[in-house]
């Protein structure tokens, strides 16, 4: 298949993908109350737990005793990838549910051409929700201000990160076009993210989620985001970073594709390709 | 996938069908449209120490040339759909090889998918959020169909297959006929030489499965001349639209004949077929001197007996006398065999028999 019939048939699948996500009612309401509703367990949470908003002790471990920050921070990112996950992860099983996999499984198109035109919708739509929320929470007083000189390193840095963590969600792709069932994988992966990045705290505040967290290029795309946005510093090793980020994505692309592949034939081979 | 492919899946009146018209470099006129030879395809089922192997297909062989319509005939469970999908390369069988036009079907795949068009049976198989337009649109781009090509091709299927007034709306407002015939113009999308139709009519209101039966023989096959390799388990459907006719059973292809063999064949001219209430034990009809087959068939609590013999007639006060004293007998009638009691004669197993759980092997 030549690169524009490829493209194009990216094109069609965003499409699709667009067409049947808005085509429950539901996620209008979604899309009208959620980006407010977000912040505010945050927002309240903070407050419980250090009043004004800024901790001493917080600002021993971070460098910034910003709490709120450092957490919406790591909310709108960890939203990024989970909702990446979720996406694309689940994009072929929604595909079995609809009984559909099979034509597209017995096309000429490769599955994975249709993998990435899931993950290029679901990159679209989690993007606007993240803008959306970064716009609100820039116009509460939480001390984030998104500057240009800001925003494009935070982007470079977000990109990295969902390169390799869609290369990861296309072998858990794989895996549930085999074993059909996605959630308990999922749940499974958020709860390992949650408590070994740091999404919700500083990692440093135990010796063997300090060690584990940097196995995780979310550790290391939030750190230097945080570092970026919160005490407005490029002197966190930026490119060192980068480079870690893109040796990572470059091990989870390949073993994600290698992984579809192999899953995908097994598939064929036990003849479960349409079953749920 | 070049725009000259794309043009051609016009309607059949404004291009050549066929490989040849789509790429003359891989042209073969004197193959089939399709090769099954030896096709074996099993499947492990249980866990533990209760792990056992079916074969699902065993040893199919088939060869279909162009233009053909060519039906496979069997109970619920006796392989066709199998057989289908390792055609359709959605799955890899454990040994054999099929050749579409020609071309080995896994070692080149992305050619043989291009061919083949895809029906299965069952209504969930579109998008069901999408209109007939859009999930056309998809399925089009998926075969390489872009631009003006795509929407004429588009306009002529809605056109034939009646969908016009419904183009636009949401397949979830459709009937399950309305449905099929959407299904039935993705199969033909991108004008492809081998339709492979498994149970086109299942469970659809006899109109439409009027109207697909049709379709399939004036305007698929005779009309366009596609080659069709149709699965069904009505032999009322096999006989009126099939050339030739394969029975499966158990997997394996017991023969291959024009319904006009398969009813000469059968050795006698009569089918005794008696209803009765509750499940009688059939082994000693069976057993009765002239009695060459029986099948029967529970339902709602009463069971059909069909009981092949060289002469009806014979054996029946015998085959009464038994039944009677199982239950009551709710109907007697001596017909003409049909299709189905060829199926019966030849395969031991009728039509209306769920074989799914067949030859087990241990592991």
């Amino acid at each position: 298949m030549s690169f524009a019939a490829t493209t194009y048939v990216i094109r069609a699948e965003m499409v699709k993908t667009v067409r049947i996500y808005f085509a429950y009612p539901i996620i209008i309401v979604f899309w009208a109350i959620f980006p407010v509703l977000w912040v505010l367990p945050f927002l309240f949470q903070g407050k419980a737990l250090v009043g004004s908003g800024s901790s001493a002790a917080f600002q021993q471990l971070t460098g910034s005793g910003n709490y709120m920050a450092f957490i919406l921070i790591g909310a709108m990112v960890s939203n990024f990838v989970f909702s990446g996950l979720w996406g694309v992860g689940n994009s072929l099983r929604e595909e079995t549910y609809w009984g559909t996999m099979e034509y597209i499984i017995a096309s000429p198109t490769h599955p994975l051409v249709i993998l990435v035109g899931k993950t290029l919708s679901e990159a679209a739509i989690t993007t606007c929700i993240v803008v959306l929320q970064a716009t609100i929470i820039s116009l509460l007083p939480f001390g984030i201000a998104f500057t240009v000189a800001k925003v494009l390193p935070v982007l470079l840095l977000v990109g990295l990160l969902m390169l390799g963590f869609y290369g990861f969600a296309i072998a858990l792709a794989g895996f549930t076009l085999l074993i059909k069932e996605v959630h308990g994988w999922i749940h499974t992966l958020e709860w390992v993210f949650f408590l070994f990045s740091p999404i919700r705290y500083p990692v440093q505040v135990n010796v063997i989620t300090e060690f584990v967290s940097k196995l995780i290029p979310l550790t290391w795309a939030l750190v230097a985001i945080r570092a970026i946005i919160m005490v407005n510093r490029h002197d966190v090793g930026l490119w060192k970073i980068v480079g870690v980020l893109l040796g990572m994505d470059a091990v989870l692309l390949v073993g994600g594709y290698l992984t579809f592949v192999a899953l995908e034939r097994k598939t064929r081979r036990d003849g479960t390709v349409g079953m749920h | 996938m070049t725009n000259r492919e794309g043009d051609r899946a016009l309607e059949p009146s404004h291009c050549p069908t066929g490989a040849a018209a789509a790429n003359p470099r891989t042209l073969e006129p004197s193959s089939p449209a399709l090769e099954v030879q030896a096709v074996v395809k099993k499947f492990r089922r249980g866990r533990g120490l209760k792990k056992r192997i079916t074969r699902a297909v065993d040893g199919a062989t088939l060869t279909l040339p162009r233009g053909e319509l060519f039906g496979l005939l069997g109970p619920n469970g006796a392989g066709k759909t199998t057989l289908v999908r390792c055609i359709a390369t959605l799955l890899i069988p454990d040994a054999g090889t099929i050749k579409v036009l020609g071309h080995d079907a896994f070692k080149d795949s992305l050619y043989c998918r291009q061919r083949i068009g895809l029906l299965t049976s069952g209504e969930r198989t579109l998008y069901w959020k999408l209109s007939a337009r859009d999930n056309l649109n998809f399925f089009a781009a998926l075969y390489g169909l872009t631009g003006k090509a795509r929407d004429k091709r588009i306009d002529y299927l809605i056109e034939l297959l009646g969908l016009k007034d419904v183009e636009r709306e949401r397949l979830e407002r459709y009937s399950s006929g309305m449905k099929q015939k959407v299904s039935l113009a993705r199969a033909i999308l991108h004008n492809p030489d081998l339709i492979l139709l498994d149970e086109p009519s299942l469970g659809l209101d006899p109109q439409f499965a009027r109207f697909i039966r049709q379709f399939i023989k004036e305007e698929l096959n005779r009309k366009q001349g596609k080659t069709i390799l149709l699965t069904t388990h009505y032999m009322d459907e096999a006989d009126e639209l099939c050339q030739r006719i394969a029975f499966i059973n158990k997997g394996k292809i017991v023969d291959v004949k024009t319904p006009e063999q398969y009813k000469r064949d059968i050795p006698h001219t009569e089918v005794l077929e008696i209803r009765c209430q509750g499940q009688p034990d059939t082994a000693p009809i069976q057993a009765l001197p002239g009695v060459e087959r029986i099948a029967s068939e529970f339902k709602d609590g009463v069971t059909t007996l069909k009981v092949v013999a060289p002469r009806a007639e014979t054996v029946l006060s015998e085959v009464i006398e038994l039944l009677r004293k199982g239950g009551r007998i709710l109907g007697i009638d001596i017909k003409q065999p049909t299709l189905e009691d060829v199926f019966l004669y030849v395969t031991g197993t009728s039509l209306g028999a769920d074989t799914a759980e067949h030859k087990p092997e241990a592991q």
